[in-house]
């Protein structure tokens, strides 16, 4: 693929080529539209069919959309404040700890580069 | 031959072997080679005699009368006989092991090293076997002072000191409580003999039973009950062999054969349990286990952490005399076995260690294993052992002591065995681990640690060395297995005279 | 296949045999032949016990073969060698005895009819498994392994006292349906507890995981919970407390699993929320839950599996498994990516993969049992559960910003590995029949429907609309290096700080005791040595009474010299 915005196209394999479009942010912005037709489609797809419910609260159309939306942003922010509470420094149990060793360690590939070392 | 012609033959072997040795003393390889060949000798002698036991019979001879009364009288049952067995087979072990060792490590002296171990044996043996308190406190005192020299062997001034604290605990210990203990029971009851169900019932207020087991089992100072344990790590100044038969397996598991004996025949199971008279001895038993548990994680020196996990383990056999019930005793002394083969193997490991690589300290050993991996996988299976997990020998009588446990009503001491396992993990386990899977201390800047390192050829002990170790550590797997044979042996230990076979 | 009691000594046998094969070569294909040689052992036989002899008064049975064990004995087998086929390069003897003695202590437990069978292969899997931690052979590795051991051995042993009093209690050592309510079953729960990584219980597993080998951890993830939820489902079905702990087991792990920079340690809190399922679904009880609960796990066991093959496999390209420093690599590694997308997406329990066909189960039967809040948060955990492994992982790893990583893609024999089980989560998420068939209780079921489809679709995609929401406003928690406390930090940090503290205080007060005494005798000696000593007054006058004094004080130096 040509237009592969760092020109290396040529060095993936095959599959990886397919996927590239999404280096481009536009083509980003293009999937996270997708998605929210989609889900706007999956909402208003409860009016299509009976929904056998357990609760009174299901029949609202939509209602399992909205509570997952909800509930993701939920955990994210109360992950958000507890990271506040419980984060320490990578080192902070060392030298009883793997956290920060090199990680090849663990049987990598010999070629393998390993992630940043701890500063 | 007859039952009684065997006994008497199993303790003269290595009587006569002394001399034999002592005669050869400038033939090392004829010096040795008659050891082994009394050490095997001995041991077909005692198998003869445990199948007899088996069989149901309980030869008995009477050697001399001193006075009316006090006569050295050798008769055996089955908990001397499980003893015999145990000190007679792991001696061939130690025999071929110490060749290895005593050459290897370059020892002098080593004809009379073979002289005192001989004796040690026969001192050994003859305990067991001994028919009444009066015999067994004398092969008690014998056995204290032939090994004295093997643990004064290296002639170092530590050595010397190491081995004033082994005869001065262990002899004034013995004289101090043991002989009262011995001597009050003659004069309460008129008889030393090792009876089934006991002697004492009936010929004592019960108030004073604790009092009388106290001066016993701190008496017994080989039992080395916590505050009198000291002489234990202070011997391991000895070579290895030494610590490894003498500390693992005679020494130390006369005493508490003794104290399993003396439990059993003198006071009586069934009667320590009526009375409650050695509740505190759970108690002081439970501590010992804790606390050396604990005093062993702190050593740094292997012989040392070995000797407090020594001090730990053989509370857990007073503990099964002290619960009181047919299965503390089943446990017990299914537990001198178990401890003995898992223990013998650390010890030569210990002493594989010291002659391949000269290293006595815990912190030295980071990536021994790669070099010596036989003898960190033995000492490993051995821990496994003592620490009691499946598929290893200690896990059978480690299931034991906890059913005595719960048959006493004890939750807390099923509490401290559990908690006991895991600090054997923490200060065993973490040997042969870090010997194998830790990178070297030299090489720690090597960022992907000792995976990454070339596998160099293997440098291990001498073979005398490591066949034994080989064996005894094969022998803690094929204990857990071969438990059911032992555990109808143990069951025909009289415990009161109704369960009396 | 001839019978031999239990499949276990397939693998003990070849665990022994394994060190001397060589080449190469023909030890990897041996290995690969334990798994389907131990399968064959039970695959045909009838159901009834195996293996059964009388040991010291105790009924022993070394297999039980019902409907129950066989699934997790199915299972079992098939996780081994797909673990196995995943780690074909490794060469390292260690492992691969580690290996096959774990898989084998596994089946052996589950197959276990009586409870020292059960207690013997308990404690194999502990033994076994921390030498796949320890094969990393670096200090870290050490020091976690040995944290490891204690804690699996801690299970082990209160195990064993739990059983011993059970036995003491009943007579018996069988291994069914227990009651909480004696000090014996609530030694037996909490030994279970401990493996199943319970709220509070459960460290060991987010602290070893990301500390073992990439195959070990592979191989770590199948075996120890998952007999833990085998064994609570076999002695404590209908447990109400079950219910309970696992809900929470599911809620807790999603927040720590979100700010998380490890990636292996954040499939590991995702394993415990996914355990947090099956054990809802054992507390239960009725015959819907627990199948769900047995349906869980084997789906789960496979795609816990592929995810950490995924993650692994990054991990042998890269040489790490830090969500900071990978990105992009589906450039790189489209087929892993491809894979891990699929083991995500059965994770989060899509239509048509495999999670959604056992899951459903778990979440009909709270429904059904009227534990309305218990559902609830059921549903908010799978909600949790495609942040972290639905969406955190695969994004993170491949897409994100492209950490510059120029790799192969993954070994081919790691390929075909992830392969075959992402092809096994979308058969069973296709033809969910191939597993209902199989699980212990008639299953009357049916996952597909329109509103089980619509609904759930709309949870998962609005839900994923939200992490895209916050990621272009930038409000996503940014991956960073750091360790998170966890409950672990009271025995890591506190009790060590506790421990210090009296250690100090006891050898102090030793210290000043000794001194003190030793001051006392010396000046008690001076003193005696002043009136009894040569010079002294009373010498003169008492020589015996000076000699038995003399006696008597080396005497009682001698005690203390020796004590001391």
């Amino acid at each position: 693929m040509t237009d592969h915005p760092n020109g290396e196209g040529a060095g993936m394999p095959p599959l990886a080529r397919l996927l590239s479009f999404i280096d481009k942010p536009h083509n980003v912005t293009r999937v996270f539209y997708l998605l929210l037709a989609v889900c706007i489609a999956l909402g208003l797809s409860d009016f299509l069919y009976h929904k056998h419910a357990y609760f009174a609260v299901e029949e609202f159309p939509a209602i399992y959309g909205i509570f997952g939306f909800i509930a993701y942003v939920t955990v994210i922010f109360l992950a958000k404040g507890l990271r506040l509470i419980i984060k320490r420094p990578e080192d902070y149990y060392e030298p009883f700890a793997i956290d920060t060793e090199d990680e090849r360690a663990a049987g990598s590939d010999p070629e393998a580069t390993g992630g940043k070392p701890h500063a | 031959m007859t039952d009684a012609n065997a006994l008497l033959l199993a303790l003269a072997i290595p009587a006569i072997a002394m001399f034999l040795i002592a005669a050869s003393g400038s033939r090392p390889n004829i010096r040795d080679g008659i050891s082994v060949a009394a050490s095997i000798a001995t041991f077909a002698v005692v198998l003869r005699l445990l199948e007899s036991i088996i069989a149901g019979a309980r030869p008995s001879v009477t050697l001399v009368e001193v006075m009316p009364g006090l006569v050295i009288n050798f008769s055996i049952e089955p908990l001397g006989m499980l003893f015999a067995t145990v000190a007679s087979g792991l001696w061939i072990v130690t025999a071929i092991y110490s060749i290895g060792y005593m050459r290897g490590a370059h020892e002098k002296k080593q004809t009379r090293f073979y002289i005192c171990f001989a004796l040690a044996i026969a001192a050994a043996l003859a305990i067991a076997f001994s028919g009444n308190l009066f015999t067994l406190f004398i092969f008690y005192e014998v056995l204290t002072l032939s090994t004295y020299p093997l643990v004064a062997h290296k002639e170092t001034p530590e050595a010397r000191a190491g081995a004033r604290v082994y005869l001065g605990i262990l002899m004034t210990t013995s004289i101090l409580f043991l002989l009262v203990a011995v001597i009050w029971t003659w004069s309460l009851t008129g008889t030393m003999e090792f009876r089934a169900g006991g002697i004492l019932e009936g010929n004592i207020d019960p108030v004073f039973v604790p009092f009388l087991l106290a001066l016993f089992a701190f008496g017994i100072g080989k039992a080395a009950l916590m505050p009198f344990h000291r002489w234990l790590p202070a011997a391991m100044v000895a070579p290895t062999p030494v610590s490894a038969l003498l500390h693992a397996v005679a020494v130390v598991k006369a005493g508490v054969f003794t104290m399993l004996k003396v439990g059993t025949y003198i006071f009586g199971i069934g009667f320590l349990g009526r009375t409650g008279a050695s509740e505190w001895l759970v108690w002081l038993a439970a501590a010992t286990i804790l606390i050396a548990s604990i005093v062993a994680l702190t050593k740094d020196d292997l012989k040392a952490r070995l000797a407090y996990s020594t001090v730990s383990q053989l509370s857990y056999i007073t503990l099964g005399m002290a619960l009181a019930n047919q299965m503390g005793v089943v446990g017990g002394a299914m537990h001198i076995v178990m401890h003995a083969m898992g223990k013998i193997t650390l010890f030569m490991c210990a002493g594989a260690i010291y002659v391949a690589a000269h290293k006595t300290k815990v912190s030295e050993l980071d990536g021994l294993g790669r070099k010596m991996p036989l003898t960190f996988i033995a000492f490993a299976i051995a821990s496994f052992s003592i620490i009691g997990l499946p598929p290893f020998g200690g896990a059978w009588s480690k299931w034991y002591l906890l059913l005595s446990a719960a048959d006493a009503g004890q939750l807390v001491i099923i509490g401290v065995l559990m908690l006991s396992s895991l600090l054997n993990v923490a200060y065993l386990l973490s040997i042969p681990a870090r010997a194998f899977f830790s990178p070297p201390k030299d090489q720690m800047a090597h960022s992907l640690g000792a995976a990454a390192l070339p596998s160099k050829g293997w440098e291990e002990a001498p073979l005398f060395c490591l066949v034994p170790i080989c064996l005894t550590a094969l022998g803690c797997i094929v204990l857990f297995f071969a438990v059911g044979g032992i555990y109808e042996y143990l069951l025909s230990i009289p415990i009161s005279p109704e369960t009396a076979p | 296949m001839p019978e031999i009691g239990t499949p276990a000594l397939v693998y003990m046998i070849a665990a022994l045999v394994v060190p001397f094969v060589r080449p190469a070569m023909l030890r990897q294909l041996l290995l690969l032949a334990v798994p389907v040689l131990g399968l064959l052992t039970f695959w045909q036989l009838p159901y009834g016990t195996y293996g059964a002899f009388n040991l010291m008064n105790m009924h022993i049975g070394l297999m039980r073969l019902d409907a129950l064990s066989y699934v997790f004995g199915l299972i079992f087998s098939l996780a081994a060698f797909l673990a196995l086929l995943y780690a074909w390069h490794v060469r390292d003897t260690v492992q691969q005895v580690a290996t096959l003695l774990y898989a084998g202590a596994g089946l052996g437990a589950v197959f276990a009819a009586d409870l020292v069978t059960l207690f013997v292969f308990w404690e194999g899997t502990a033994l076994a498994s921390v030498f796949l931690i320890w094969a990393r052979r670096t200090e870290g590795a050490y020091a976690t392994g040995m944290r490891y051991l204690i804690v699996q051995v801690g299970s082990g042993v209160i195990l064993l006292a739990g059983i011993v009093l059970f036995y003491r209690e009943t007579g018996s050592i069988a291994f069914s349906r227990m009651d909480l309510e004696s000090p014996a079953t609530w030694a037996i729960f909490l030994a279970f507890g401990i493996k199943c990584a319970f709220p509070l219980l459960h460290n060991w597993l987010q602290d070893a995981y990301p500390a073992a080998t990439i195959t070990g951890t592979v191989t770590l993830s199948a075996f120890t919970t998952k007999l833990a939820v085998y064994a609570l489902a076999r002695g404590f079905p209908g447990t109400e407390l079950l219910i309970y702990i696992g809900a929470t087991m599911t809620l807790f792990p999603v927040f720590f699993a979100a700010v998380e920079n490890n990636l292996r340690r954040v499939l590991a809190y995702s394993l415990n929320n996914q355990l947090g399922f099956m054990v809802v679904g054992v507390g239960i009880g009725t015959p819907l839950a627990l199948n769900g609960t047995v349906a869980h796990a084997f789906c789960h066991i496979l795609y816990k599996a592929l995810l950490f093959m995924s993650v692994g496999a990054v991990m042998y390209r890269t040489g790490t498994s830090k969500a900071s420093e990978l990105g992009g690599l589906y450039k790189s590694m489209p087929l892993t990516m491809i894979f891990c997308v699929v083991g995500a997406m059965s994770i989060s329990a899509f239509p048509l993969f495999s999670g959604f066909i056992s899951k459903s189960l778990i979440l009909s039967a709270s429904a059904d049992t009227g534990h309305y809040f218990v559902w609830l948060a059921l549903v908010v955990a799978s909600v949790g559960v495609l942040e972290h492994s639905g969406i955190k992982i695969p994004y993170f790893t491949f897409f994100a910003h492209d950490a510059g990583h120029r790799v192969k893609e993954a070994p081919f024999h790691m390929l075909l590995a992830m392969g075959i089980t992402a092809a096994l989560c979308i058969g069973l998420g296709v033809f969910p029949s191939l597993l209902y068939g199989i699980l212990p209780y008639a299953v009357d079921y049916t996952p597909y429907t329109v509103t089980h489809v619509v609904t759930q679709l709309q949870l998962l995609l609005f839900a994923g609309l939200a992490f895209a929401v916050l990621i272009r406003t930038g409000l996503y928690p940014a991956e960073i290096r750091s360790v998170n406390l966890d409950f672990d930090w009271t025995y890591r940090r506190l009790l060590p700080a506790i421990i210090g503290a009296l250690r100090h205080v006891i050898v102090g007060t030793w210290r000043f005791g000794v001194r003190i005494t030793m001051g006392r005798v010396d000046r008690f000696v001076a003193g005696i040595y002043r009136a009894h000593g040569p010079q002294g007054p009373l010498a003169r006058t008492w020589p015996t009474g000076s000699m038995v004094l003399w006696i008597a004080v080396l005497l009682g130096m001698t005690l203390v010299l020796a004590y001391i």
